[in-house]
């Protein structure tokens, strides 16, 4: 399993990047973990007659916070570094929780946040707990920058908004709202180095009654294309206190909407089933952890 | 524990090659590299069954650096692991039978150079309609053959018949009667098989380097597709990283690696990709079982009835031996007075399977310990109480006339029951939580010669002198499991010597004498009992010099912690080295040699008359036994089984070397269980294999590891050398009936296919609610 | 055409030639000749090419060699002492029998070093979670995390890095 011959670039400045992406267009793909670039190309899925590796580039790494504002990740942040970043901890737990689920200590080491999302696999980890944070991505380019938030980023099965010369560079987490949780939880054959048959993310806020939800957002993966944003989950509970009757109603809301496959790891039925089972379980954890109950 | 007189069989010590691994410094043959050294790619079938209409390699032979490329005419020579049904071939002749069958290969100066060269060969098939199930093969044989020589697309069938089952089971008070389907699997050993063959054209000799567990086997196998003298062949063996069986025959590897570097006059290594690995599979036979047990109102088994429909994939390999073992593995651990037994072997257009952990076994074995369990309910006695019963015996001889010289099975139960809380806990932990046993056993020594030769199994040739100390040549393979280590602990236990003082050199013909190969779990059992025999016959000798030294007779002394001691006045002692060094000088190197052959033994189907000798269980001169307690707790929400904890206790006789046996259990516990939960290699509607990639076959991770607690029974075979049994395979047989069963002790279902995964389990809560 | 490149494997500097398509562990086993990184899948997915970068483990099969310039590179053979003694891990491995075939051994005695390097006394969780990246098919993992955890307090108290 060999990989084609390619030119290969490593910038070291942002600018230089851009400029590499900008000049080489679609003929160049970008290098960061590698770990699904690398496969697919060892695999001859894909045959890119450039790499650019954007592991050197400072400004597209790090995590940075500003209280009040939100946080910055660089796109080339390693996932290792978000799982055991104590921000993302106390701050988007959903994203901490997600991150630490990820293949294994290797892949967690070589993988990078926006390579997780740019890949777009339907399975992927963190593009539903961005999601529910409402986190937005930055896309970069000799032209400029564009946000968008990341259920608009990703657009399909291995399919995003990203256009020739343009790259990923950071994605933009807003503050997190008072008496706010948010909760990843999934469903894998193994407890490692697993690809989800279902995963979720929701991020919760409640009003100042502790009681009461004012806002909530609910991201499902592996059950469509993109990160699936539940439309009727919000519906269902903001002005609401939660119990096991909405739960339940919630739950086979999220049910529906899903729009699972069958594949070689489940079948459509039984995602469809996990999708309220996981639902059930995130959205009472959210509601204890938001509340300041004890944990589910 | 065991002999208590034994100074070095009984030492958990560590393994020899353990630093020489812990520092990446084993060699495995991958690692090799010879001067002009070229590499081996296979080009492989898009089809799972199609005639090959033309093979146009000019384009591959026309790249630079390409060497050679052969096809299957180049070696039409069929090979097989069991010569009487031997219909394999280096590369597909005619007709291809699975996808990613190897049609051609390429030798080019690197790898790269021999995978673009593969792309470059031109095939053109004829596609033939695909048969994937074995019971559709039966059907459509008419129209669809796999083999010429198979109309009915089967291998082969087996009728036996002991006692009068039909009359016994209209006499019994309970019978019962299910189908259990197991799954298809594969060894997923950690190295890929590579070969790496170096003909040297001055001497016509050539040379193989292979990951194999059978270096006989494949020595034999290449003479006969090189057709050259089986002298003029040499396999070497380097470390190997794992077989479980997978590696327990040729593969294409070796023979591609051998014709190239005759073709080429240069070494060649093949090394497969883990897609080519699963494509060569030789992994368990899935089985489509109904079996039908009877008892009588005291609980005693009256009747076993067994049919057996083994879905064999493309080729026959082990396959008829599997067959026959399945059949013969419904005689123990319990007593069996009347039996009936119908197999068939089935071919299908999938990889072929072969010898897996505990082959032959694992299935039956399933079927029973899950039926007995339900039948226990079903008399409301524990299933404890019900296979107490009908444990066997020291001394039992089967039906089948199948032999157990020595057994500590019931010890085995007890002990497992005793110290998981078995009684205290079975049908009376929470829903969602239970608790499952089962028991089981493996043959130990035996194994015949495929090719039906009487020769010794195995033969040691132990050399001992002043220049290389003691020496054991034996060409076994050590594929993990340890038997280089084993090997010296029982030398130096035969001789009265320190197991640090012995070397063994192993897994080469040249360099070693004969063994059969490292299946069937008879190497510790097979290799002790020759290395005693060698060693009888240095010790006489070395009496004979140390008597003279120490002024006494020769029968009249013991090798003890290396010295020479006079039994009646132990003041008249002399080391060990001094009388070598006598020996040497005065009449030169000393070898001492050993043989082992199984006893033969024949079953005699006394209603035909006919003789049946239980494939090669028969000759089995004893059996290892064990018992396992599963616990687990089901997630009622999501069906996900999360194992608790697995208590086990196992009668592996004498241990030669505890912590290695106990590496064995926990090994065959994973490994068993990845069958029961996680595993399947999954085929689409064209027979491709849709997850041959180690990421979509599951085998368990450190995460699944439950809590283990494992204990070898004080146990001692009197009739085995060093008092030695098995414990390779004997522990994988009970996991997958011990989780099933534990599975229903928590939830009320009782699964009879393989994997059971969460979506089966929410699937059965939910039929089982509705009903 | 091949450039050349230095690569800083196990403390040494090695000047190699390599297209930007090469992979970590090829150039490691064959153009170093370091062949105690083994290759088992090829595809990222049993841990047998793990190898620490910076003290970090990563999958060598699909790590780009060029892409390790300037960086520290430990294989297993960079683990013995000068004096050829085992590490503490390496020495724990063998003490406890968590080596059989030997093929997952480099790799996961690299994994080990990296999560005790961070983690010196991990519970038994945080270390099966550690090696859920490394396969092994022998041992059952139980004298796997056994030797970690035993290696774990023998380099806690005797100082040993």
């Amino acid at each position: 399993m060999y990989l084609n011959d390619f030119a290969y670039f490593a910038p070291k400045t942002s600018g230089e990047a851009l400029n590499l992406a900008g000049r080489l267009g679609n003929k160049a793909k970008i290098l960061a973990g590698g770990t699904d670039l690398l496969i697919m190309m060892k695999e001859k899925m894909l045959k890119p007659e450039c790499l650019i590796n954007i592991n050197d580039v400072k400004e597209f790494k790090g995590i940075s916070y500003i209280p009040g504002k939100g946080a910055v990740i660089g796109a080339a942040a390693k996932i290792s570094e978000i799982e055991h970043s104590a921000l993302i901890k106390e701050k988007y737990f959903a994203l901490h929780q997600a991150a630490g689920e990820l293949g294994s200590v290797q892949v967690r080491t070589m993988a990078t946040i926006g390579g997780n999302s740019c890949h777009a696999s339907p399975a992927a980890e963190t593009p539903p707990p961005l999601a529910a944070l409402g986190a937005s991505v930055i896309i970069s380019s000799t032209a400029g920058e564009k946000e968008l938030p990341v259920e608009k980023f990703i657009l399909g099965n291995r399919k995003t908004a990203l256009g020739e010369g343009e790259i990923l560079t950071k994605f933009i987490l807003p503050e997190p709202a008072p008496k706010s949780a948010s909760r990843y939880a999934y469903i894998g054959l193994r407890d490692a180095m697993e690809i989800d048959a279902v995963n979720m993310a929701v991020n919760l806020v409640l009003e100042d009654d502790n009681r009461t939800i004012k806002d909530i957002k609910l991201v499902m993966g592996s059950v469509s294309p993109v990160p699936l944003v539940s439309a009727e989950i919000p519906g269902i509970l903001v002005g609401r206190e939660l119990n096991s009757e909405l739960l339940e109603k919630a739950a086979q809301a999220a049910s529906g909407e899903a729009k699972p496959i069958n594949d070689i790891r489940a079948s459509a039925e039984y995602r469809r089933e996990m999708v309220a089972v996981l639902t059930r379980r995130v959205l009472q954890q959210a509601f204890n952890a938001a509340s300041g109950l004890k944990e589910a | 524990m065991g002999n208590p007189n034994f100074t070095q069989v009984g030492r958990s010590v560590p393994r020899i090659d353990g630093p020489l691994k812990v520092k990446g410094e084993a060699i495995y043959t991958d690692d090799m590299v010879l001067p002009r050294m070229a590499y081996g790619k296979i080009k492989r079938s898009p089809y799972a069954h199609a005639i090959i209409k033309k093979i146009d390699y000019s384009k591959a032979l026309a790249l630079p650096g390409v060497l050679a490329v052969i096809t299957g005419e180049d070696a039409p020579n069929k090979w097989g692991i069991v010569p009487q049904t031997a219909n394999e071939v280096a590369l597909a002749v005619g007709k291809v039978r699975f996808h990613n069958e190897g049609v051609a290969a390429v030798a080019a100066i690197d790898e790269e150079t021999a995978e673009a060269a593969i792309d470059l060969i031109e095939v053109e098939y004829e596609p033939l309609p695909v048969l994937l199930d074995p019971y559709e093969s039966i059907q459509r044989a008419n129209e669809v053959k796999i083999h010429d020589d198979a109309p009915e697309n089967i291998l082969h069938v087996g009728d036996q018949l002991f006692g009068d089952p039909d009359k016994a089971f209209a006499e019994c008070t309970y019978v019962l009667e299910k189908e259990f389907h197991t799954s298809y699997v594969n060894h997923a050993f950690l190295e890929p098989h590579t070969a790496l063959a170096s003909y040297d054209v001055q001497s016509g000799k050539l040379q193989l380097w292979s990951s194999t567990q059978v270096p006989h086997y494949l020595h034999r196998q290449l003479s006969i597709v090189m057709e050259m003298p089986m002298n003029k062949i040499r396999v070497t063996l380097p470390a190997i990283g794992g077989g479980f069986g997978g590696k327990g025959e040729a593969s294409p590897a070796d023979f591609c690696a051998a014709l190239l570097s005759r073709k080429t006059g240069r070494p060649v290594k093949v090394t497969y990709e883990r897609s080519e690995v699963f494509a060569t599979n030789k992994g368990r036979h899935p089985c489509h079982i109904k079996m039908k047990i009877g008892l009588d109102k005291d609980g005693y088994i009256q009747a076993v009835d067994f049919d057996n429909t083994l879905d064999g994939g493309a080729y026959a390999g082990w396959g008829i031996v599997v067959m026959f073992y399945t059949a013969s593995m419904i005689h123990l651990p319990y007593k069996v007075p009347n039996a009936r037994a119908r197999v068939r072997r089935v071919y299908t257009n999938k990889p072929t399977c072969g010898a897996m952990r505990g082959l032959g076994g694992v299935q039956p074995r399933y079927a029973m310990e899950c039926m007995l369990d339900e039948m226990a309910e079903m008399m409301g006695i524990s299933p404890y109480e019900l296979k107490m019963k009908n444990a066997v015996e020291s001394g039992y001889r089967s039906v089948s006339n199948l032999h157990v010289p020595h057994t500590e099975y019931k010890k085995c139960l007890q002990t497992a029951v005793e110290k998981s809380g078995y009684l205290e806990k079975h049908g009376k932990l929470p829903f969602g939580k239970g608790i499952g046993l089962a028991g089981g056993y493996y043959i130990s020594g035996t194994a015949y010669t495929l090719y039906q030769a009487y020769k010794p199994h195995t033969t040691v040739l132990i050399r001992v002198d002043t220049e290389g100390g003691v020496t054991v040549h034996c060409a076994a393979a050590d594929i993990g499991q340890g038997c280089n280590t084993v090997m010296a602990q029982m030398a130096a236990e035969a001789l009265g010597i320190r197991y640090e003082d012995v070397h063994v050199v192993s897994g080469d013909t040249e360099l070693g004498t004969f063994d059969l190969g490292s299946f069937a779990s008879r190497l510790t059992y097979a290799s002790g009992a020759a290395i005693k025999e060698a060693a009888a016959e240095i010790n006489q000798k070395l009496k004979e010099v140390a008597a003279g030294m120490v002024g006494c007779r020769a029968d009249q002394l013991e090798i003890k912690d290396g010295r020479f001691y006079s039994i009646f006045e132990p003041r008249k002692n002399i080391e060990w080295e001094k009388v070598v060094d006598v020996y040497t000088n005065t009449v030169g190197t000393l070898v001492g040699t050993g043989h082992f052959s199984p006893p033969r033994l024949k079953g005699i189907d006394l209603t035909r008359g006919k003789r049946v000798q239980g494939a090669n269980i028969g000759h089995s001169p004893t059996f290892g036994f064990s018992c396992q307690i599963w616990e687990v707790d089901v997630d009622l929400e999501t069906g996900k089984i999360r194992v608790e904890r697995v208590t086990e206790a196992g009668d592996c006789g004498q241990a030669v070397n505890p912590m290695s046996v106990d590496g064995q259990v926990e090994g065959s516990i994973m490994f068993a269980m990845g069958q029961a939960l996680y595993e399947e290699m999954k085929m689409d509607a064209q027979g491709k294999m849709i997850n041959a990639s180690l990421h979509d076959y599951k085998v368990p991770t450190a995460m699944e590891l439950p809590e283990i607690n494992t204990t070898i029974v004080d146990s001692y075979d009197p009739t085995a050398p060093f008092g030695v049994k098995e414990s390779g395979e004997g522990p994988v047989q009970p996991t997958i009936p011990a989780i099933t069963n534990a599975i229903y002790d928590a939830i009320g279902v009782r699964f009879t296919d393989l994997p059971i995964t969460p979506e089966k389990v929410l699937q059965a809560l939910r039929e089982k609610k509705a009903r | 055409m091949k450039q050349l490149i230095e690569l800083e494997i196990n403390g040494r500097i090695y000047e190699i030639p390599v297209s930007p398509k090469d992979l970590l562990v090829d150039v490691i086993r064959k153009k170093v000749g370091l062949t105690g990184t083994k290759k088992g899948c090829g595809q990222g997915d049993c841990g047998a090419c793990t190898v620490l970068i910076d003290g970090e483990p990563v999958l060598s099969c699909i790590t780009l060699a060029i892409a390790c310039q300037g960086k520290k590179i430990t294989t297993i053979e960079g683990l013995v002492a000068e004096d050829g003694t085992l590490h503490p891990i390496q020495q724990s491995f063998v003490d406890h029998g968590a080596v059989q075939c030997g093929f997952c051994t480099p790799g996961m005695i690299l994994t080990s070093k990296a999560l005790l390097d961070k983690n010196p006394q991990p519970t038994e969780t945080e270390i099966k979670r550690g090696i859920a990246g490394n396969i092994c098919r022998c041992t059952g993992y139980k004298r796997i995390v056994e030797a970690i955890s035993a290696a774990g307090d023998t380099i806690s108290s005797g100082g040993v890095k």
